[in-house]
Formats: structure tokens, C-alpha cells, sequence
């Protein structure tokens, strides 16, 4: 019974709303435009994202060649001027190096020369000694010849020669004396 | 019969491309979708675009019908889904509009008024009708406004018979206590 009663005032009430506007005549075109549009959508779509995905893959692909290749040629550049650097720090090491070893094998070559010179007798002392060594022979000689053999002529001689040669040289004074003495030995 | 015949030889000449077939089929079913529509959105009267979205979802899925049951039955299918989808977004839209469209709509209903029910005991029906939950408004406007067979309402609503009626016993114990004042008179 109140099914009933529900019943009839549901339709009471669906009869007083009335019917709904009616809908328009080309519906079925407007369904059919949409729904082609929605098929074209749908289809373009994933083309038009997986167009879009590309392009933006290549300009990002670029960007990062573009990138890489600028950046590549920055540490390039960078590289080639630290190994510049380098190579200029190397020679500048090496030319010092150079340098040194060569002053070192001087210094050494100096030294070995130096020892071997001071290894070498002083020549004016060897004259020297050889000059004082033939004034004391010719002086010796000279002292034979007057007191050994008489021969004073000769003698003096041999002194005067001493004088001459050698005059500055001690056994010159010697020389001197000798025939100093000789004279006196003649006046006595 | 017939017309199940008829529209199987019409789903088959649309999916052999022959779209002209959806015209037959708008012409013959717009009317019963737009009110069945217009009874599950609450009388509200506008129903043109609900209908174009159900028809253009038919449009999509019609190559997918396997005949299985009615071309009506499933057009009333999509019906239902559609307005429940549609009353969701009313819903939302709803909360920013003012209560006067509502009033402003009474107005015009009561110009085509014909039968003796006043406007507040449309008003009152209608609330009863629009408070009930989707479950239970679907299977009563099916049943007495539709007026659809059991076997069908429960093929529209995939349901099984006593699902349905069990929700049409809830429904109406809804209706009862909402209406209460209207059913003693």
C-alpha cells in the first residue's frame, strides 16, 4: 500500500516536473563532430607528445653537446695552458740544473787545476834555486881554482863572471868578498 | 523483438562504418535517455549535455557492444554512469551556486502544472528523491518512473534481482520516513 502511495507520488511529481528540454534536432551531428574531434585528440596527441618528447630530446641532446663541446674546448684550452706552464717551469728547472752542473764541473775542473798547480813547483823559485845553484858552482869552481890550485887568475876570472851574472844573488856578494880578499892578498 | 533485431543490423552497420546507423539510433532513443537523465538529475530539466556525453560515450564504445543485451538496456547503462559522474560535478558546482536557480526553476515548472500536486509537494518529493544516495535513487526511478522490468533494471545497474531489491526496500524505507507527512494524507 505504501509502495503504491510512493509510487504515485514519484510520478506526480515527475509529471508536474514535465518533460526535459528537448534536445536538439542535430544531436547526433554535435555527437558525431565530437566524437571525431576526440578520436583526432586522442590520436594526435601521443604523436604531438612524442613529437614535442623528441624535439625537446634533440634540443636537450644539442644543449648538452653544445655544452660538453664548449666545456671540452675550455679544459682544452686550460690544459694546453698549464702544460705551457709547465713546459716553461721545466726549462726554466732545467736551464738551472744546467747551469749548475756547469758551474759544478767548473768549479771541479777549477779545483783539479788548482791542485795540479799547486802541485807544480813555483818556476821563478826553480830558476831562482837553479840561478843560486850555478852561482854556488861557479863560486865553488872559483874557490878551488884559488886555493886548491893557485890559479887566481882564473879565479878571479870566474868570480867577476859570477858578479856579472848574477849580481844581486848572494854568492855574488861571496864572489865579491873573494876577490876583496884576493886583492888584499896581492897588496900584502 | 523487433526492435532488438533492428538494432543489432544497426550496431553492425555502424561498426561496419556506417554512421548514418547512429543517427537512426539518436533519433529512436534520445528521447527515453534525455528523461531518463533528466528523472535521475532530479527533474532539473537541462539535460543536453548529459544526453551529448552519453551519446558521443555510446559513439566511442559502440564497436566494443557485443549484443549481449538490449542497445537500450546498454544506453541506459551508460545513462546511469553518466549521471552519477554528472550529479558529482553538479554537486560540486552546486556549493557556489545560490538556492534561487532552484526556486526559479519551480516557477517554471508550475506554469505546465497540470495535475494537482502543489509546488511544495513536488519541492518535497524532489528533496526526498535528491537525498537519497545514488544506490537507491537509481533502482526507484528505473522502477516507477521508467517503470522498467526487474530483469532489466538489474542488468542496467549490474546487479543481481536481490541486490535490487534490496535496495529498492531500502529506498523506500528512505522515502517513507522523508515523506511521511505526504503518504498519511
Amino acid at each position: 500500500m505504501t509502495e503504491d502511495k510512493i509510487k504515485n507520488l514519484l510520478q506526480e511529481a515527475d509529471r508536474m516536473a514535465g518533460l526535459p528540454i528537448p534536445v536538439s534536432a542535430n544531436l547526433s551531428a554535435v555527437v558525431r563532430r565530437r566524437a571525431h574531434r576526440r578520436r583526432f585528440v586522442n590520436l594526435a596527441a601521443p604523436l604531438a607528445a612524442a613529437a614535442v618528447v623528441l624535439i625537446a630530446a634533440g634540443i636537450w641532446n644539442l644543449a648538452i653537446r653544445t655544452t660538453e663541446t664548449t666545456q671540452e674546448k675550455e679544459k682544452i684550452a686550460l690544459l694546453e695552458t698549464q702544460l705551457k706552464q709547465l713546459y716553461v717551469r721545466t726549462d726554466a728547472a732545467l736551464n738551472l740544473i744546467q747551469d749548475v752542473l756547469e758551474k759544478d764541473q767548473k768549479q771541479q775542473s777549477l779545483d783539479e787545476l788548482e791542485a795540479q798547480l799547486a802541485s807544480i813547483p813555483d818556476p821563478l823559485e826553480e830558476i831562482q834555486k837553479q840561478v843560486d845553484k850555478t852561482a854556488f858552482i861557479l863560486v865553488y869552481q872559483a874557490d878551488r881554482l884559488y886555493r886548491e890550485l893557485n890559479r887566481t887568475d882564473s879565479a878571479v876570472e870566474t868570480y867577476n863572471r859570477v858578479i856579472e851574472l848574477f849580481p844581486k844573488n848572494r854568492w855574488a856578494q861571496v864572489a865579491r868578498q873573494r876577490l876583496s880578499e884576493i886583492e888584499e892578498q896581492r897588496k900584502i | 523483438m523487433a526492435d532488438t533485431i533492428d538494432d543489432e543490423h544497426l550496431v553492425k552497420q555502424f561498426n561496419r562504418g556506417d554512421e548514418s546507423a547512429f543517427d537512426r539510433i539518436v533519433e529512436r532513443y534520445s528521447s527515453d535517455i534525455a528523461a531518463l537523465a533528466n528523472r535521475l538529475l532530479g527533474w532539473s530539466g537541462e539535460v543536453e549535455d548529459v544526453t551529448q556525453d552519453i551519446f558521443l560515450a555510446a559513439f566511442l564504445g559502440l564497436k566494443k557492444f557485443r549484443c549481449e543485451c538490449s542497445l537500450k538496456t546498454w544506453l541506459f547503462t551508460i545513462t546511469v554512469n553518466k549521471c552519477r559522474s554528472y550529479r558529482y560535478k553538479r554537486m560540486l558546482r552546486r556549493q557556489r551556486i545560490s538556492q534561487a536557480a532552484d526556486k526559479a526553476f519551480l516557477t517554471s515548472a508550475g506554469a505546465a502544472d497540470k495535475t494537482p500536486m502543489d509546488s511544495e509537494t513536488f519541492e518535497s518529493v524532489r528533496r526526498a528523491i535528491q537525498v537519497l544516495p545514488a544506490k537507491y535513487r537509481e533502482p526507484v526511478v528505473l522502477r516507477y518512473l521508467q517503470e522498467l522490468p526487474t530483469d532489466q533494471i538489474s542488468r542496467v545497474l549490474g546487479i543481481s534481482k536481490n541486490a535490487l531489491q534490496v535496495r529498492l526496500n531500502r529506498a523506500r524505507a528512505h522515502l517513507r520516513e522523508d515523506l511521511a507527512e505526504l503518504i498519511k494524507e
